[in-house]
């Protein structure tokens, strides 16, 4: 894997799993995959799956034209993912079309993540699965939003009363809506963090540099904040595994908006005034060693300059490269990727939530979850 | 979609008893990192990759449950741990479901004979498995009972064999038709009752490479008391009935549209009312010299 050209500090080598991640370089370079054997293709398809990116490998190798050199059942596979991430996105975006209608004057209204890479015709948007579907208006107008999609035909998806009150008084977004006729889910947001976290972000900053998108109506976050947005993403999702993914975007991001030497330009001090100089940091650190992004040198340097000291980056920098090792195709997630995710979680909430709203939340989630394990009928299976 | 011989070779643990079940399975079963013959059989390439475990801790003991892994994932919520067959059965069918979108899979079990395919969509209350099972332990050759899969390039059906699932009353229909039938063991009070698979003929696993052309569709009906009848159905009616019921319609998009328009185009499609299935059977048999040479008739005028 290619090293950046810049200062290397002894912990900026790649780490060891690096190796095992050279196949994602195959997502721009297609033409590596050819050297593939089908044993390798094998476990590539199934990593690639697990963390959504089967899609992105699909589009790119079949858009360079290799699928007739490769073997029968890898063709077969592409094929089909490929077929399946286009038909995801053309879901979401019929489900922007309408929800965008129904919400009428309500505005600005604004992509985010995926959405917001299909927004844009960015590259990286070619066979990126989207799960949901991620919009955000400004706070003062939520509540207009959330009637309007109502009024429509979206509706929040049932949940307890201690989810409801979560969502409503702590969170950065309304309860995720589902649509009868839209198999896509909608998450109507106000900000990019919670408002109750210790280094929320400022959303009336975020809206005052808003670009378009090529989709009538909707507009986008300026192309540092999409990137500070994914490193936050990165940082402070709670899902323990599979976050790959974040970092892949990063680096797609970064390669993309990169070419203009203007979106390096005041890039830290954009960091520092959202509050979000460490997860940038870091997540650039780790695009940096694990998949070789191309950041200029002085630009690493100052971001590194806001970034944590010695000691939290070597902690976090552990952390981060336990959780984002795929691992083995076969195994779940082993332990100590397990603890590292619950170390960022706990990290994670710390900075989401004051103390006395976190551990009631915690506790509830805790005795929930119980709840939920023992009242689980063993034959609650997926549909046949 | 590859088929693999399943392994049949496991040790003695509870999974080995599901692989041993599955005899014949048109899916490829990685199910003991411990043995060698097992890995062998896998090759270097599956479809779906399947680790049906028993959960450490507590569940062991108190009312032990099966958990389907797959890709280093638990996607689906543990069964008891006496009803392994059933969960594999119906998450690797949720699995394959959500991943082969480069074929379209209808909703269906399927059936060959002289090469060509008789497929029978899947309705509530049909039958189409008891049917299915039924032709094929009377000269027909299994596809699957499940997943009408269609090659929308070639428009041909190609085999997704594993074992039937036999539901309550069709388990002793299917003993009585044919008393030598190779059929697991029953899984009493799952989610759809008493569930008992039965295994695919030799044949039908030697030829599971082999595809067959589309033949007829047929829509059963099981009426008690009915006198058998095959009556045509509108090619729009029988249009929704296998487009709307597919898994994956809306994925493929316009080939979807293609392919099944060009289905219901091109093949008889009848209701089969029955309630002797002894008489059904004949009465398909009968009507089928005529479904072939009118494939035929078509493959001619298509120059091919």
């Amino acid at each position: 894997m290619p090293l950046p050209n810049g200062p290397n500090a002894p912990n900026d080598r790649p780490p060891a799993g690096a190796a095992a991640l050279a196949w994602l370089a195959a997502l721009r370079e297609p033409q590596r995959a050819c050297a593939w054997s089908l044993a390798q293709w094998q476990r590539h398809v199934r990593l690639a799956r697990r963390l959504r990116l089967l899609g992105r490998l699909a589009e790119s190798v079949i858009g360079a034209g290799l699928l007739p050199q490769l073997p029968e059942p890898v063709r077969a596979h592409l094929v089909a993912e490929q077929r399946y991430a286009r038909a995801r996105t053309l879901a979401l975006t019929w489900a922007l079309d309408r929800a965008g209608a129904a919400l009428g004057p309500v505005g600005p209204r604004v992509l985010l993540k995926g959405a917001a890479y299909i927004g844009q015709g960015l590259a990286i948007a070619a066979g990126r699965l989207p799960s949901d579907v991620d919009l955000m208006v400004p706070a003062p107008v939520l509540q207009a939003a959330q009637a309007a999609l109502v009024a429509d035909g979206w509706a929040e998806t049932p949940m307890d009363a201690h989810d409801q009150r979560y969502y409503r008084e702590w969170s950065h977004e309304v309860p995720p809506m589902r649509h009868p006729a839209h198999p896509i889910e909608l998450d109507l947001h106000h900000n990019i963090l919670p408002p109750v976290s210790r280094n929320t972000v400022d959303a009336a900053r975020l809206l005052e540099r808003l670009q378009p998108s090529q989709m009538p109506g909707w507009q986008v976050l300026h192309p540092q904040d999409q990137l500070l947005h994914s490193a936050a993403h990165l940082f402070f999702e709670s899902e323990a595994r599979d976050r790959l993914r974040d970092l892949v975007d990063m680096d797609g991001l970064m390669r993309h908006f990169g070419a203009d030497p203007g979106f390096w330009a005041g890039l830290p001090q954009r960091a520092q005034a959202l509050g979000l100089a460490e997860p940038l940091a870091m997540a650039m650190a780790l695009a940096v060693r694990w998949l070789g992004t191309p950041v200029p040198a002085e630009v690493q340097q100052r971001v590194r300059a806001i970034g944590p000291g010695p000691l939290g980056r070597a902690w976090v920098s552990m952390l981060f490269s336990a959780l984002l090792d795929p691992g083995d195709p076969d195994r779940l997630p082993p332990l100590r990727q397990t603890l590292a995710a619950q170390a960022l979680l706990l990290r994670y909430h710390l900075w989401r939530m004051p103390l006395k709203l976190l551990l009631p939340h915690l506790w509830h989630k805790w005795r929930s979850e119980r709840a939920a394990e023992l009242e689980r009928p063993g034959d609650a299976g997926p549909a046949a | 979609m590859t088929s693999l011989e399943p392994a049949a070779r496991l040790g003695a643990s509870p999974e080995a008893r599901i692989a041993a079940a599955l005899r014949g399975a048109g899916l490829c079963f990685d199910a003991d990192r411990g043995q060698a013959d097992v890995e062998a059989q896998a090759g270097d390439w599956a479809d779906l990759h399947v680790d049906l475990m028993r959960p450490r801790g507590l569940r062991r003991w108190w009312r032990p449950q099966v958990r389907f892994q797959n890709d280093g994932r638990v996607p689906f919520e543990p069964f008891p741990a006496d009803a392994p067959l059933p969960l594999m059965e119906w998450s690797a069918n949720w699995m394959l479901g959500r991943r082969c979108n480069h074929v379209l899979l209808l909703h269906a079990g399927v059936v060959e004979r002289d090469g060509h395919a008789l497929v029978m969509p899947a309705m509530p209350g049909s039958g189409k498995s008891t049917l299915t099972a039924a032709l094929s332990l009377h000269g027909w050759r299994l596809l699957s009972d499940e997943f009408g899969v269609l090659d929308v390039e070639r428009l041909r059906f190609r085999p997704a064999l594993k074992p039937v699932a036999l539901k309550n009353a069709s388990i002793d229909v299917i003993r009585a038709l044919a008393p030598g039938a190779e059929l697991g063991p029953s899984f009493p009070k799952t989610r759809k009752g008493t569930v008992a698979h039965l295994a695919p003929s030799r044949e039908a696993v030697d030829r599971v490479h082999e595809p067959a052309r589309p033949g007829a569709v047929v829509l059963p009906r099981w009426v008690p008391g009915s006198v058998t009848r095959l009556e045509p159905v509108a090619a729009p009616v029988a249009f929704t009935t296998l487009a709307f019921n597919a898994f994956n319609y809306t994925v493929l998009g316009a080939a979807g549209f293609d392919a099944v328009t060009a289905l219901v185009q091109r093949c008889p499609v009848w209701q089969l009312e029955y309630s002797d299935i002894d008489d059904a059977l004949h009465a398909l048999a009968r009507r089928w010299p005529e479904v072939v040479a009118r494939a035929q008739a078509n493959v001619e005028g298509d120059g091919a």
